[in-house]
């Protein structure tokens, strides 16, 4: 773990709020128990990466984060989980009011085959967030310099978003999720089909949505959780086995499974 | 000897030269068959194909060819002032040809003798009665008499020869393949390029069926053309037949009703058929999905006759019952609304099996994108989803259009016989399907327009539902490259 | 968990949030609900319209068609006289058989008035025209030869159920009844009264009727005595001859296409063309069977053969579609393996590669099958829509004798003014149904006991 920007970066993260709360989580798919007994708390404008091995929990817990997993008819959660102290599994949240709040960007960049304007105008027609199309302008172009791809792409709004190189889309797909002005946004191995350019740009950008959001990330590279994140919760087998700081868990591992992941003897 | 005894000859030949190759590969080594270049069975084969496949296909070519050539022979017995003119001349060909069969089935029957048939002339009143008193048409001219003579010497002659070459074909190519079973021959080799070429052929009847189709159309909607002008018929907003003479055979009015009745159907079929697949393949169940697809897909195996028969005994008299008559539209049974609401129903499943798959071919990634945007389901599939397929989806239309428009019994039974341009879809109207079984059906006379303008209906429709075709398969196929 | 979290006070009111509380949907959400649900009620709604119509066609069908498979006879006391149907005495078959059948009917008509008498049945209006037309027309043909086919009856009293008018049969079906039967020239109210009293007497009943299966065709005014047998034949000589046909011609191309055939415009050209073929109108291969199978080879017209010849062509495309699909379900892993071990290119199709996929490719035929059973337009164009009456004989020249077909016999009945004909038609097609579901059973079953997961 010799990443320079690890001793950079001393964020003092226990001056943040909590923005998720989250206790005794549980999740079935059908017969299998996949996440056991979670307990963590995500901090407001702070990058949280979870970690471990493949097929650990790391990404069914993140899509619990803003109920995706409503979508497959077999899962079901078990637990709560409090954004800003709300029950987000209460019978009366709207999965649909809690999405535009939690955002989510995905692994394979999935721009929709439309305009570039039109994808990152989508959420907020939807969710009715512009008055006009004036309003809308200034949105879309909010979002699209705050994913650092204003420039890129100012010139050429009506082409389709799928005509874009893979870097590029992913970023349109941040600035899809970012233009509903989300609270937290989740990233699920968002840079997994990227190369290795476009993967330090993705980051950079990371980065710098930290300080407008909460940003939870899931990332199967060690080395990406150490650049970007503050927090890092470890997974193992659908359990949460160690949650800290970064530096912490890096440097010094509390639990033997995460040494061992850390140093490549598991995973 | 009649063609179907040829082919089982020939193939009792072909069982013998199997056996014969084998036994003759296995002596050739002195039953140490691993000596030998393939397996005894390749030699088999080898033996048996050779007498089979030249004998078989000189009976096809043969039974494609002897009509034509006989008749061009018998045209040579005819008078010079009858083959003069086209229309005569069809008719006096089909007047020898009905003769001819006469001839023939008064010999089965027994009410002439074979020789007494070969020498029957049109002053031998005795035979002429007996024909008569068993119903067998015979032509009473001299000349159509002689020529149906000839035709039936002919046709019995090249018969004999066929039989006679097919045998020495079969015989001679069981000799070639036998004379050639030595170890060192590559049986194998031979077996599955002789295999590859029949495979090859099968797959060509694909395009044979296509040539013959545009063939049969197209030679006969020129002789219909050289009857009535083409100007008539394409834009004529009449249409009369009368086998009297004096028809007026303006498309337009068949045209007409085909498009407002596929038009009725698709307004049915399109929404019904598009709503059942989305709630298929984005709201159910596994469980309904299991249930409820396959009961929508009994739709899609009910014949034909049975949507007719329901068009006419229960669509039909309710439509007319409970609003043609009240509104005062009209008073018919069969009705535009019948027809269009019936074919509706039929086309339920093709649209929504189609745009089925269609919209499963949809990435996921792109509704996980739209839903975790906080979209709802029904956001998604509006703004996202029906987008996206929207190539494929009117792809599946435009063929759903085209079977509407080939659909022939749903009309013939639901729509009506009356040729009419009208807006009021509680009339009955009539459509080009209808009119080329009208045509058709019953006793022909193919050289009169009233008949042959069945082919030039025939050859519309087919062009107007290829070109469908060729475009919405066009687009459903760089729909689907788009997302493989 | 270690981490600090746990100690750190609840977040409630130490952060407000910026939007309303999650628990509380805003009205633009309760909108856009509203809406979710309205798409989602045009979705049910959409199925359960074609669940619907699929069921309102199979009752209409059902309910019409049911009765077709029951029939009335009358069952009477007929003296066979002597002088009537054997008037040389000699009891010689060749000899009875100049007997016209109108003879019979007369010996029919006194059985019906003696019984009449004998009952003592009174009814107004009752004249002879009634009692000839209360047994159908088909009653003296089948009586006169069960007689030429036992010559000992002659003179004897002979009580054989006979079958009723289509009138009379719809009576008790309720298709007729007396409003109808006093507009009606061939019957009359005093008909059914009798129809009535020979009922309460026992003399009249309705039972299966088998012969509505194995009967020829009848004419227009014997709806009574219409059966499918000659169209059942048909249609079973024609799926026999797409059988043969069909099956290897569409195995060997489909064969071709995807296991040998190189990528060039041949192969191009045959693929549009299957893919083209599979969606012409049916109405044009009735057009192709009539100019090139019966005007340019001289096939006969009506004749199973030009029919089986036709469905063939149709049916090609469907089997070769469904044939591809079966090959290329089988992964090439096999025929990698086969390859491996030195097999031919030929002998790894034939020995592994087409026993996998051949559970496929049955379904697929059958299901073509199916299709081609329940065709009627280019059968109709071709002349089956013909009158026949004789049974085809035994194949192969059986093949070309003229032969209905079920679905061309049901349309024959539905151009026919007897409305029996219509319930005849209806019966016809609840035959042709049980034949396709048994046909898609077949299909399901082979498809379910060699379903196969790689």
């Amino acid at each position: 773990m010799n990443d320079m920007r690890l001793a950079e970066r001393t964020v003092d993260t226990d001056a943040k709020a909590i923005k998720f709360q989250c206790r005794d989580v549980q999740v079935w798919y059908g017969d299998k128990h996949a996440i056991k007994d979670v307990d963590v708390d995500i901090l407001d404008k702070t990058v949280t990466a979870f970690i471990g091995p493949s097929g650990c929990g790391k990404s069914t817990f993140l899509r619990c984060l803003n109920r995706m997993n409503d979508t497959i008819p077999i899962a079901r959660v078990e637990g709560r989980m409090l954004l800003d102290g709300e029950d987000i599994y209460d019978r009366r949240v709207d999965p649909v009011q809690l999405r535009a709040s939690v955002g989510m960007v995905f692994q394979k960049p999935n721009p929709f085959p439309k305009s570039i304007y039109d994808n990152v105008a989508y959420g907020p027609r939807i969710h009715g967030l512009a008055r006009n199309k004036a309003e809308l302008d200034e949105v879309v172009e909010k979002a699209l310099r705050g994913a650092a791809l204003w420039d890129e792409v100012k010139d050429r709004l009506s082409e389709t978003g799928t005509g874009l190189s893979g870097g590029q889309q992913q970023r349109l797909c941040i600035a899809r999720a970012v233009a509903t002005s989300p609270e937290v946004l989740l990233m699920d191995e968002p840079c997994s089909a990227l190369d290795p350019i476009a993967t330090a740009q993705v980051e950079e950008l990371i980065d710098e949505l930290r300080s407008q959001f909460s940003v939870v990330i899931v990332t199967h590279s060690m080395q990406q959780a150490a650049r970007v994140s503050q927090k890092t919760a470890f997974f193992h087998l659908g359990n949460l086995v160690e949650y800290g700081a970064t530096d912490d868990i890096f440097t010094r591992p509390q639990d033997p499974r995460t040494e061992s992941y850390i140093s490549g003897r598991i995973g | 000897m009649p063609p179907f005894w040829i082919m089982i000859s020939v193939l009792a030949l072909a069982a013998c030269a199997y056996v014969l190759g084998r036994a003759r590969a296995i002596r050739s080594v002195d039953g140490n068959t691993r000596r030998l270049h393939s397996r005894p069975g390749y030699y088999a084969w080898n033996a048996a194909l050779f007498t089979a496949v030249p004998a078989l296909m000189l009976l096809l070519v043969w039974t494609l060819a002897q009509p034509l050539a006989v008749n061009q022979v018998v045209r040579g017995h005819l008078p010079a002032d009858v083959m003069a003119d086209a229309e005569s001349r069809s008719l006096v060909l089909a007047d020898v040809q009905r003769t001819a069969r006469g001839l023939t089935a008064a010999v089965a029957r027994g009410v002439l003798s074979a020789g007494e048939a070969a020498a029957l002339g049109a002053d031998d009143a005795p035979a002429m009665d007996r024909l008569a008193e068993a119903d067998i048409e015979i032509a009473k001219t001299p000349e159509v008499l002689a020529a149906a003579r000839d035709y039936r010497r002919i046709n019995s002659a090249a018969g004999r020869v066929l039989t006679g070459l097919a045998l020495i074909l079969a015989l001679g190519g069981m000799a070639f393949a036998l004379m050639r079973t030595t170890p060192q021959f590559r049986a194998r080799n031979v077996v599955e390029q002789v295999v590859r070429g029949l495979l090859i052929l099968c797959s060509l009847i694909a395009i044979a069926t296509t040539v013959g189709i545009v063939l049969s159309l197209v030679f006969e909607s020129i002789h219909f053309f050289r009857l009535y002008p083409w100007q008539d018929f394409f834009f004529g907003t009449e249409w009369t037949p009368s086998f009297g003479g004096g028809s007026k055979l303006g498309m337009l009015p068949l045209l007409w009703g085909t498009l407002y009745i596929s038009l009725i159907a698709l307004l049915v079929a399109v929404p019904i058929g598009l709503f059942a697949a989305i709630y298929m393949s984005e709201y159910a169940t596994p469980r309904v999905r299991t249930w409820v697809k396959p009961v929508i897909e009994v739709l899609a195996g009910i014949p034909t006759i049975v949507y007719g028969l329901f068009a006419l005994v229960t669509v039909g008299p309710l439509i007319r019952d409970w609003i043609a008559i009240p509104t005062g539209l009209g008073s018919s049974n069969s009705s535009v609304m019948t027809a269009g609401i019936v074919m509706g129903i039929m086309l339920i499943p093709f649209v929504s099996s189609l745009s089925d798959d269609i919209i499963n071919a949809v990435p996921q990634s792109l509704r996980d994108g739209s839903l975790g945007l906080g979209s709802t389901p029904s956001e998604t599939i509006r703004n996202v989803v029906l987008p996206a397929a929207l190539p494929g989806i009117v792809g599946a239309i435009l063929l759903a259009a085209s079977r509407a428009i080939g659909e022939t019994m749903i009309v013939v039974l639901g729509a009506g016989a009356m040729a009419k341009i009208s807006p009021n879809p509680f009339e009955a109207m009539t459509t080009i399907t209808v009119k080329i079984v009208g045509q058709l059906t019953g006793d022909n006379d193919f050289a009169s327009p009233e008949t042959l303008v069945a082919f030039a209906l025939g050859l519309t429709l087919f062009v107007i539902t290829l070109g469908l075709n060729v475009f919405a398969l066009y687009i459903v196929r760089k729909y689907r490259e788009q997302y493989e | 968990m270690t981490d600090a979290a746990s100690q750190l006070p609840r977040p409630v009111g130490a952060v407000p949030p910026a939007r309303k509380s999650l628990l509380e949907p805003d009205a633009r959400t309760r909108r856009r609900n509203a809406a979710e649900t309205r798409f989602r009620a045009y979705g049910i709604a959409a199925i359960a319209v074609a669940v619907a119509a699929l069921a309102w066609l199979l009752f209409a069908i059902l309910s019409d068609g049911a009765s077709a498979f029951r029939q009335t006879y009358a069952t009477i006391p007929v003296t066979l006289d002597a002088a009537v149907v054997d008037p040389k005495g000699n009891r010689d078959p060749a000899e009875m058989s100049k007997v016209l059948t109108l003879s019979y009917g007369k010996l029919l008509m006194d059985g019906m008035k003696s019984y009449v008498a004998s009952k003592n049945i009174q009814i107004d209006g009752l004249d002879d025209a009634d009692l000839k037309s209360f047994l159908s027309e088909q009653a003296q043909a089948n009586l006169r030869q069960q007689v030429l086919d036992n010559p000992e009856l002659v003179g004897q009293v002979v009580t054989v159920p006979a079958l009723t008018s289509s009138r009379i049969d719809g009576y008790f079906k309720g298709r007729v009844t007396a409003e109808s039967a006093a507009a009606d020239i061939k019957t009359s109210p005093a008909q059914l009264a009798l129809a009535d009293a020979m009922k309460a007497d026992g003399a009249l009943v309705t039972r299966f009727n088998s012969d509505f299966i194995t009967n020829p065709d009848a004419s227009e005014t014997r709806a009574e005595a219409a059966g499918l047998g000659v169209a059942i034949l048909g249609s079973l000589y024609m799926m026999l001859i797409v059988l043969v046909l069909s099956l290897p011609i569409g195995v060997a191309a489909s064969i071709y296409l995807e296991e040998f055939a190189p990528r060039n415009r041949l192969t191009d050209l045959i693929e549009v063309n299957i893919a083209n073929l599979a969606a012409v109108p049916s109405i044009v291969y009735g057009i192709l069977g009539l100019a090139a199978f019966i005007n340019f080879m001289g096939l006969p017209r009506s004749a199973p053969i030009v029919g089986g010849l036709v469905l063939t062509l149709m049916t090609l495309p469907t089997i070769i579609i469904a044939t591809r699909a079966a090959l290329k379900a089988v992964p090439p892993s096999i025929r990698d393996a086969a390859l491996g071990v030195g097999a031919s290119k030929m002998q790894t199709v034939f020995h592994h590669v087409l026993p996998l996929a051949m559970p496929g490719i049955l379904t697929g035929t059958i299901i073509g099958l199916a299709h081609a059973l329940g065709e009627t337009a280019p059968l109709l164009l071709i002349g089956m829509v013909a009158f026949v009456k004789e049974y085809p004989s035994a194949p192969p020249e059986g093949l070309f004798d003229p032969a209905s077909a079920l679905p061309v016999q049901i349309y024959n009945w539905t151009r026919r003014a007897d409305p029996a004909f219509f319930e005849r038609a209806s019966g016809a097609i609840i035959v042709l149904l049980v034949f396709l579901l048994a046909m898609n059973l077949l299909a399901i079953f082979l498809r379910r006991k060699f379903e196969r997961r790689w």
